[in-house]
């Protein structure tokens, strides 16, 4: 099924990309205008000694090969460094964050896609009816809406008005749980509003590829046949034609996990997600250098797994892949 | 080939509505047995607190201050913090030797009474007796001095700059603490720095202080740490072996918003008690709400105008600005009451001089009439005067050797009323013919680029200053000569200042140092390198149906230099 001389190049590929990536990191934060210790000094009136201390604690007073070799250490030993801003080892400070942007993004690409993939389905089947018509039209007004403002709207009119779910935060303040099922039942509850944001956002562009794509694949002499021999059109659909629409869906996901694992920055500011965007977003603004460089290489690593991923499925779902 | 992958593609569909199965638990049918558990997600408006979640049947009523922010604090350690929220924490964590009162009188803390010696180089304490830590040792006079040492000696965090002319710290005898000076201090450092426990702090060097994320925090206060779930939540409990009265709430809960539009709703349905600062558009939104009390109230900090007056060659500014008429006249072109009503929406006062008029004791008010303020025709009258005119007809004057007068401002992108105010600025110099040219910034570029000691390339920025302390000494040290390379942000550099400035920090006497505190706001004011344009509202809001009490004072409800809102409320009804 799978080539493994190829699977072990797209591999290398990966790494080398991962390597320039590591580098670019370094340099980009460092070429920004700015200064990690300035702001700190100002707020706390520093003398000059403790100033040229903070530098040399940080490594900042170094010249720039001996910052690079000391951020390369500080990865290579999986600690990535001190966090300027909150003086732990930023592996701390990431690992939670890391673990609650992921919940949430899993979560919400699997509804993502399921919804959009089966409403795409369904508007190709019915191709031209009054059902494909409107779930084009909701799809487009969806897609096109503001990702902050659909989330501000579900948080007023669900959150507040309705009270049906939690508005913020990832766990019910000052909450004790009997067991570890009413936790994640909490933890449940607060995904469901992110989590629905996204959805109505994001859904719009797997309905219309799916759409699209099978819209073609159903012209196919193959599907006539399949109709000919009398075979019902539900068997047609699902065993003839929406499989071999899967590729361009598949990399839309491949897509949607880079582009959601950024974007996810604007919900997670609505709904008070503790995850990586206002870690990030707070880092920038602090040239908090060690804690953008970590986070900026995990976002990086996200994006090429996910593309090493897509075309690793490439190969399994389609044997012409196999040959390039 | 088709059985194959029909199989896959039902592999595939199969493990998709697996995944799929976590999300479906959080379904609103699936909530209703789940209820009693999260009991407190939705307290009942009139309640403070929740009820204890293990026992439905028999509620333990516990007090719980449940306080909103919309940022996070950034360490628990005292000598590594540079954030509001973790001031406020630690407030309340660790005790000081003296602390204000809610009028901002000085009141004792871990030091019962203090006394200056005849000289005033000296400063005694005696300690209160029967503290303890949070953690059951007891507390010392050795902690004192410890702490004190410690700072001085490795000039650690904010707190080292109001211990430059700390000689000595000893201690007597077990109950008495004495701080010996080099000079007089006007301002007594046992109302700013916390003191540390010596057996948990006494064992780490300097360095190993500065990586110290201070986890588990122990110290003397009223409340004691209990955890910090980061981005979410933080949470401190009543300290019952506390030396003072007890606070009235059990627990103070502060939970993280990620905008404060969000946080402003909380408020609203009553899943917060109070909410910490939000901007003037939305504190507007709670002005009408039912059982909410917005708070508008004088703060410690101001917005400033702040222009580049480095004498030094390598200065890359405009030397221009080095002209203090130019400077007066842009002061005389401002209308600080606009910039209030437009760009604070309001929410201010018009600013004047550098101690913000939260400081209410020491604030120096100019009188309308003696104001550089919204005279535009002023302006253009010292312009002429002085030879600045416009010889080439393009509406912007030049200097009598020809320079116009083209100045380059800076300001910060996300602070939306400060750009704001520097829109406004620009136009009201254009009509006294001077061009600005605007150009907003990142905070963190904006401060490299105004600090930029060895070549400032900048002319006019616009930033702001808080103060830390209910004391001169802090914003009147910004322009001083020795500030250079250090806070002054406008390399302002004058010998008479800076030597009223020595005078006026080591004059016990409030009214005689008052005279000098003064004279030091009034000559800084007419040499016009800061334009302060206003002094901001602290816009708080609070619940009325859940904590009573709440003490509407300078500062703020909270986040503020007091901590006696926190040990003063009581539950409401």
């Amino acid at each position: 099924m799978l080539r493994f001389g190829l699977v072990l190049k797209k591999a290398v590929q990966v790494i080398i990309t991962l390597f320039a990536v590591i580098t670019f990191n370094f340099l980009l934060f460092r070429v920004l205008p700015g200064d990690p210790i300035r702001l700190i000094a100002r707020a706390g009136n520093l003398s000059p000694e403790a100033i040229s201390r903070l530098r040399d604690l940080f490594g900042l007073d170094k010249p720039l090969v001996t910052q690079y070799f000391y951020y390369l250490r500080n990865l290579f030993t999986g600690e990535f460094g001190m966090s300027y801003t909150y003086r732990r080892p930023v592996i701390d400070i990431l690992q939670e964050r890391i673990a609650n942007t992921v919940i949430l993004l899993a979560a919400a690409t699997v509804i993502v896609v399921l919804i959009g993939v089966a409403a795409g389905v369904i508007a190709a089947a019915r191709r031209g009816s009054k059902t494909d018509q409107s779930l084009v039209v909701t799809s487009l007004v969806f897609w096109s809406l503001p990702t902050f403002w659909t989330g501000l709207i579900l948080v007023i009119l669900l959150g507040v008005y309705v009270k049906a779910f939690p508005v913020s935060g990832i766990t019910t303040p000052g909450a004790s749980f009997d067991s570890s099922f009413a936790r994640l039942l909490d933890l449940g509850k607060h995904l469901v509003l992110p989590t629905i944001t996204l959805a109505i956002v994001d859904m719009g562009q797997f309905m219309l590829i799916t759409r699209s794509t099978l819209v073609d694949v159903l012209t196919e002499d193959y599907i006539l046949t399949g109709k000919a021999k009398g075979l019902p059109f539900r068997r047609v659909l699902w065993g003839h034609a929406v499989p071999n629409a899967l590729l361009p869906i598949i990399t839309t996901t491949a897509l949607y996990v880079s582009l959601v694992i950024g974007g996810a920055i604007q919900v997670e500011t609505v709904f008070s997600w503790p995850g990586m965007g206002r870690l990030m977003y707070d880092a920038v603004l602090r040239r908090d250098y060690p804690i953008l460089e970590a986070s900026f290489l995990f976002l990086a690593a996200t994006v090429i797994l996910a593309n090493f991923l897509s075309d690793i499925m490439y190969m399994v779902i389609d044997p012409r892949v196999k040959e390039a | 080939m088709f059985p194959f992958r029909r199989t896959l593609f039902f592999v595939l569909s199969f493990s998709l509505l697996l995944g799929a199965c976590a999300p479906a638990t959080t379904s609103p049918t699936a909530a209703p047995p789940a209820a009693p558990t999260i009991a407190p997600a939705q307290p009942t408006a009139a309640q403070p607190g929740a009820v204890a979640p293990t026992a439905p049947s028999q509620p333990v009523k516990e007090a719980i201050l449940r306080v909103g922010w919309a940022s996070e604090p950034d360490t628990m350690n005292p000598l590594t913090t540079y954030s509001t929220e973790a001031q406020e924490i630690i407030q309340l964590i660790y005790d000081k030797l003296l602390d204000y009162d809610s009028s901002f009188k000085t009141t004792p803390t871990l030091a019962k009474e203090f006394s200056y010696s005849p000289d005033g180089l000296s400063i005694t304490f005696k300690l209160r007796d029967n503290v303890k830590w949070h953690d059951g040792q007891p507390f010392t006079a050795d902690d004192v001095v410890f702490t004190y040492k410690l700072i001085k000696d490795n000039e650690l965090g904010q707190y080292a700059q109001w211990l430059v002319d700390l000689t000595s710290a000893t201690s007597p005898d077990a109950g008495t603490v004495v701080l010996t000076f080099a000079k007089p201090q006007a301002f007594n450092p046992g109302l700013v720095i916390p003191i540390l426990p010596k057996h948990i702090w006494s064992s780490m060097s300097a360095t190993d202080i500065e990586t110290f994320a201070n986890d588990q925090p122990v110290g003397t206060g009223p409340f004691r740490f209990v955890d910090w779930k980061k981005g979410t939540e933080l949470t401190l409990e009543r300290n019952s072996d506390f030396w003072g009265s007890q606070p009235a709430a059990s627990k103070i809960i502060y939970i993280l918003y990620g905008n404060e539009d969000v946080m402003a709703q909380a408020l609203k349905g009553g899943d917060i008690d109070i909410i910490t600062e939000v901007p003037p558009t939305i504190w507007d939104g709670l002005v009408d709400t039912p059982d909410v009390k917005a708070a508008a109230l004088p703060s410690f900090s101001f917005h400033h105008i702040g222009f580049n007056v480095s004498a030094e060659p390598t200065s890359l500014g405009n030397p221009l600005l080095k002209d203090k008429v130019i400077r007066q006249a842009l002061s005389y072109a401002l209308d600080r009451n606009q910039l209030v009503q437009v760009a604070l929406a309001g929410h201010g006062k018009p600013g004047d001089t550098i101690i913000p008029i939260g400081i209410t004791d020491w604030h120096l008010a100019i009188p309308a009439d003696q104001a550089m303020d919204a005279k535009p025709d002023k302006a253009k009258e010292i312009l002429d005067a002085a030879g600045y005119t416009d010889t080439n007809g393009d509406g912007v004057r030049e200097s009598k050797d020809g320079k116009p007068l083209q100045f380059r401002l800076i300001a910060i992108e996300t602070t939306s009323v400060d750009v704001r105010a520097a829109q406004l600025f620009r136009d009201a110099a254009e009509k006294v013919g001077i061009k600005l040219d605007l150009q907003t910034l990142d905070e963190n570029t904006l401060g490299n680029t105004v600090y930029n000691t060895d070549a400032p390339d900048w002319d006019i920025f616009v930033w702001g200053w808080d103060s830390g302390v209910m004391d001169p000494n802090y914003m009147l040290g910004v322009p001083l000569c020795s500030q250079i390379g250090g806070n002054n942000d406008v390399f302002y550099c004058n010998n008479e200042y800076d030597g009223l400035y020595d005078q006026q920090s080591t004059t016990l006497d409030v009214a005689a140092r008052k005279q000098i505190v003064d004279q030091m706001q009034k000559m800084f004011y007419d040499d016009a390198a800061y334009l302060v344009m206003w002094f901001q509202d602290k816009l708080q809001a609070y619940r009325t149906d859940t904590w009573q009490g709440w003490k509407e004072i300078p500062g703020g409800l909270v986040y503020n230099l007091t901590r006696d809102n926190y040990l003063n409320i009581t539950p409401a009804k």
